[in-house]
């Protein structure tokens, strides 16, 4: 029953979570000397139609490196745990609405099935 | 006095032999629940292997699992719908008077 | 599996800011004792964070790899300042040696101080992420109704 809509959904929430582990790995390590903010690039990945394969992480260019070559900016994850948060709440809700729409399809407004 | 023409009867079809009848309209049915039957194993199959790969600590998502579980969960209850449909409409058939 | 592993990695981040914590705090109240148990001064302690892969909590039962995108934390060591004590003239000092001068630790609390602030932040950084990934998986769930 898994139309492309529900794969999509399904593919953008397994991303924002590969995302989510990735802020959360990096807030602990915002006082690790040397260790290098890391992400996934969202909107190509999102675009990739290889739905199987895991995302590829990358580090982020463009943070101010500290004098023990940390450069975690903690607003910056305050920012997108709050941000994939939010993401992973919209499309969760979206993928329950299909599927309780394709369940009503099928009983037929029957409740008692 | 025009000439009395025998009657007619109209052209009706060859009566089909009951087993045809029954034949083809047996396989038909069958087909129908047989690809049906076909489509819920398969889903329940990939279900249970999604499963089975997250309890032992696979990269498959929490949603994902849950995902196709509620899938193969639907696509049961879908072909439970087309069987009761299915075997109502044969037997209203079965019962009609011919 | 991977958001139980994202729990694992905010904890360890929770537990290493904790440790670093509890040795600023020992700094600070330790700022003016020139009388140890093994003799001299305090010698100001350090922490030193170091990344670590964690293993999802199941992987002891059912033997997975350990997460590539999963990266903890833990205080590798503690390092205890070797060099020598600062030496501070105070002549009335019952430590005060025969010319005078008393070892003192080599502590600023105002500067320790400053890093117990950040050490807390970044606890409660820790802890709004693991509640955000618990309010994550608790969705995930609720796609069953």
């Amino acid at each position: 029953m898994l139309d492309p809509l529900s794969n999509s959904l399904d593919r953008y929430m397994t991303l924002v979570s590969v995302r989510q582990k990735l802020v959360a790995s990096n807030v602990a390590n915002a006082d690790t000397p040397g260790y290098k903010t890391q992400d996934i690039d969202f909107e190509s990945e999102l675009h990739n139609a290889a739905a199987g394969t895991s995302p590829v992480v990358n580090t982020v260019p463009g943070l101010r490196v500290k004098n023990d070559g940390n450069n975690v900016d903690l607003d910056r994850e305050a920012r997108l745990l709050a941000e994939n948060a939010l993401r992973f709440s919209v499309a969760s809700n979206l993928l329950r609405t299909q599927l309780k729409t394709v369940r009503m399809a099928i009983e037929g407004g029957s409740s008692a099935s | 006095m025009t000439p009395i023409s025998p009657i007619r009867l109209p052209n009706l079809p060859e009566p089909l032999a009951s087993s045809g009848v029954a034949g083809s309209a047996g396989s038909s049915f069958g087909n129908l629940l047989h690809s049906a039957i076909q489509h819920v194993e398969a889903s329940s199959a990939s279900a249970d292997a999604a499963v089975k790969n997250y309890i032992s600590g696979g990269p498959q998502e929490l949603h994902s699992t849950i995902l196709a579980t509620q899938s193969a969960e639907l696509d049961f209850e879908m072909f439970l719908q087309v069987r009761n449909k299915v075997v109502s409409a044969y037997e209203e058939i079965m019962r009609m008077q011919v | 599996m991977s958001l139980f592993s994202t729990i694992s990695v905010s904890a360890s981040g929770m537990t290493a800011q904790r440790q670093r914590a509890e040795v600023l705090v020992e700094n600070i109240a330790n700022a003016d004792t020139t009388r140890t148990a093994g003799g001299g001064p305090y010698r100001r302690q350090d922490v030193v964070f170091q990344s670590q892969q964690v293993s999802s909590p199941f992987s002891s039962v059912f033997q997975s790899q350990l997460d590539p995108q999963a990266t903890g934390v833990a205080i590798s060591q503690v390092v205890v300042d070797q060099s020598e004590p600062e030496r501070r003239y105070l002549p009335g000092h019952p430590d005060a040696d025969k010319d005078g001068y008393v070892a003192v630790p080599k502590v600023n609390p105002a500067e320790d101080m400053v890093d117990l602030l950040g050490a807390s932040r970044a606890y409660q950084a820790n802890v709004s992420a693991i509640s955000a990934v618990k309010d994550m998986i608790q969705r995930s769930i609720d796609l069953f109704r």
